[in-house]
């Protein structure tokens, strides 16, 4: 037991050594990159300590340290929950990111602020393992707003050019949008069970819990790119190919997720939110993949395609898998970090190209991260005994055979066979093919950092799914029997796609690229929602509050309503009723005369 | 009749002239009507005061109220036609003639 929480505590403290050691300027030192690097790579190892005790003993714990405050009866505490999510997310994470900071000496090796890069890098690490092992609403908030900031800043890295910043305020903006309904949820925990613990809240009976949980949901949908708050995910491709793989595939994306199955016991006995997070999740799967079919810049598509399999992970927590869905966090994990690390080999090799019209014939060019792609992509799409297929196949399966919303099915299943057609483009248009990129460039992967950080996420691809799938604990009971078609189901969707996009690609080779039609258009805009909603609700807001401030309020209120009115109206009737044309002096006159004359008839008559 | 009340009636006929025919300053009509309401202020104060008409004590005051509530509605109504023409002829009170 002491080992447990000594390497925990180890591990945790050693990842923010680098940030500390900033006050003792390491951090202008010419090795800070590789220090960072083997920091993480020490973390993980020490991590997997913890990881296998659990693994063989399910010893779960969790350490309470420090009280922070007691306001009224609320008690803040510093605790760290480590359970079967953290415990098996943690080193998912620690080794995932230790490849990337490997890959991004690499690609960042040109870069001045190198050494700010990796602290940067760094400090979303750490907010990250805060958001996954807090016991606390609280914790867990400072974690989700950490991770939001870092990746504000990692995003606008290249600060110099407009649509990195425009990316950057994107994500804080609809991030934000997400915050709402947590704290929502926050809110309603606190009135009514008095605790923002998990212990308490999930030992507490409650009535109904449709509000924080909907509130959750909206958290996810923000954090997680779901469909209406999708748009920064795919612009969040500004930012170096570094943070793609780390913030925007593996670990910050999955932050929604990750919340709504640390919630998993109340979320389980409300239909309502599991079949909001259904429709959700199949909506976001497949519209996100239907976008994908037809952008060009290898980035965006890749983007797209996780945007697609956190859908995929919001429509298991909708059927009640919430141990399928973590599964699927942590396989994705490994080839989703792998296919942006291949794609940043490409983009650096053919000098800063990443439209893929523009690249081909690298299949002999560079032959590891060809094959790391192509290994990627098989994982991606659920080829049997990868690692996609321990827990995407699983998921299939398990929504074929469950009792729930047909057409959520549908959409997943037409979104899976998608998933093979974009994956098929990439790999048709970036390596097969006559090369159709500018000549004069030398294309090389020599590089061990680079070799060494691809291999290694390569053989967590492809055995990553075995070795996790068999060593946890059994904890839902998958489902064992099916009919033969709903077994391969997913396969055959898979094969459709993957036929369907070949024959298409290859047979529209040469020829003519005709003026695109309404459904291409649709699908290359995004759907149009980018442009609709990010014109059309600021244009109304802000016409509508100056109408409202300035014409109601100044111009018909304090101005027409009473003075001008009166004013006009006494006026236009003054004239109306008098006759009259001022002649004053004749009128006084006039008076005087007729009490002259009336003065002398009366009195002196007869 | 008494002499006073001969005399106060002059004063209020005099001012009246004043009041009904005057050359160009809408002014000297406003201090004629000033003057109408002293005469006839003085008349009601000797009157109920020689007469003892004790419950009519109240009437002068309230005449005087009256009477200052009338000026100052003259008084404003000269300010503006003075702010739209600088000068208070009465030549300037033209505008619905045709």
């Amino acid at each position: 037991m002491n080992l447990f929480a000594s390497s925990i505590v180890m591990t945790l403290l050693m990842l923010t050594m680098p940030i500390i050691l900033t006050s003792a300027s390491t951090h202008k030192n010419k090795f800070y990159p590789q220090y960072v690097k083997t920091t993480i790579s020490h973390a993980f190892m020490i991590s997997t300590i913890p990881m296998m005790m659990f693994l063989y003993s399910g010893q779960e714990m969790i350490i309470s340290n420090w009280h922070w405050m007691t306001i009224q009866t609320l008690k803040l505490t510093l605790s760290f929950k480590l359970d079967y999510f953290s415990m098996i997310f943690m080193p998912v994470a620690l080794f995932v990111t230790w490849s990337i900071m490997e890959f991004s000496i690499w690609y960042m090796h040109t870069d001045p602020n190198i050494n700010r890069f990796f602290k940067y890098l760094l400090m979303f690490l750490i907010t990250m393992m805060i958001l996954v092992t807090a016991n606390n609403l609280f914790q867990l908030f400072v974690g989700w707003e950490g991770v939001g900031i870092m990746s504000f800043l990692l995003i606008g890295w290249w600060y110099g050019r407009t649509d990195a910043n425009t990316a950057a305020l994107q994500a804080v903006l609809y991030n934000r949008i997400g915050d709402v309904g947590f704290i929502m949820a926050m809110a309603w925990f606190l009135l009514n069970t008095n605790a923002w613990d998990f212990q308490q809240i999930f030992a507490i009976k409650h009535d109904n819990l449709n509000i924080p949980l909907a509130g959750l949901l909206l958290a996810a949908t923000g954090k997680s790119a779901q469909f209406g708050l999708h748009p920064w995910l795919p612009s969040a491709m500004e930012g170096p190919t570094p943070v793609s793989a780390l913030l925007h595939s593996s670990t910050m994306v999955v932050a929604g997720v990750f919340l709504l199955i640390r919630f998993h016991p109340l979320m389980e006995h409300n239909k309502t939110i599991q079949t909001a997070a259904l429709c959700l999740g199949a909506m976001t799967t497949l519209f996100t993949a239907a976008c994908a079919l037809t952008q060009n810049d290898i980035k965006k598509i890749i983007a797209f395609s996780t945007s697609s399999q956190l859908g995929l992970m919001i429509v298991t927590i909708g059927i009640n898998q919430p141990y399928l869905a973590f599964l699927h966090i942590c396989t994705h994990a490994f080839f989703k970090a792998m296919l942006f690390m291949c794609s940043g080999s490409i983009i650096h090799s053919l000098n800063n190209e990443q439209d893929i019209r523009k690249m081909g014939g690298l299949f002999k060019a560079l032959p590891l991260t060809t094959t790391a792609l192509i290994i990627g992509t098989l994982a991606l799409t659920g080829m049997p005994f990868l690692t996609g297929f321990y827990s995407k196949d699983l998921i299939i399966e398990t929504a074929n055979t469950s009792y729930t919303n047909a057409w959520a099915l549908l959409t997943t299943l037409i979104a899976t066979s998608m998933t093979a057609a974009y994956s098929t483009r990439i790999v048709f248009f970036a390596l097969l093919g006559q090369p159709r990129f500018n000549p004069a460039i030398v294309i090389n992967e020599n590089n061990p950092l680079l070799i060494n950080s691809i291999k290694r996420l390569l053989l967590g691809s492809i055995f990553a799914g075995y070795l996790i799938s068999h060593n946890i604990t059994p904890t839902s009971i998958p489902q064992m029997t099916m009919p033969y078609y709903l077994k391969m189901t997913a396969l055959a969707v898979t094969m459709l796609g993957f036929i369907l996009a070949l024959e298409l690609n290859s047979t529209m080779q040469g020829l003519k690229f005709n003026y695109p039609q309404s459904p291409f258009k649709f699908s290359n805009q995004l759907g149009y929602f980018p442009i609709i909603i990010h014109r059309l609700l600021p244009t109304m807001g802000l016409s509508m509050s100056q109408k409202m401030a300035s014409m109601l309020l100044d111009m018909i209120w304090l101005e027409n309503v009473l003075p001008k009115s009166i004013s006009y109206f006494q006026m236009k009737s003054s004239i109306t009723v008098s006759n009259q044309k001022g002649l004053i002096k004749l009128y006084f006159l006039s008076f005087m005369i007729t009490l002259a004359l009336s003065f002398f008839v009366l009195n002196f008559h007869g | 009749m008494p002499v006073v009340y001969v005399n106060i009636f002059l004063a209020f006929i005099v001012s009246l002239m004043g009041l009904l025919i005057y050359r160009s300053h809408l002014m000297s009509s406003l201090l004629c009507l000033e003057g109408m309401m002293l005469s006839l202020f003085v008349m009601l104060t000797v009157t109920v005061l020689n007469n003892h008409f004790t419950l009519a004590n109240m009437a002068p005051i309230i005449l005087l109220v009256f009477a200052a509530c009338e000026a100052a509605l003259g008084l404003s109504l000269l300010v503006m036609v003075s702010n739209t023409y600088g000068t208070d002829y009465v030549q300037n009170l033209n505008l619905l003639q045709c």
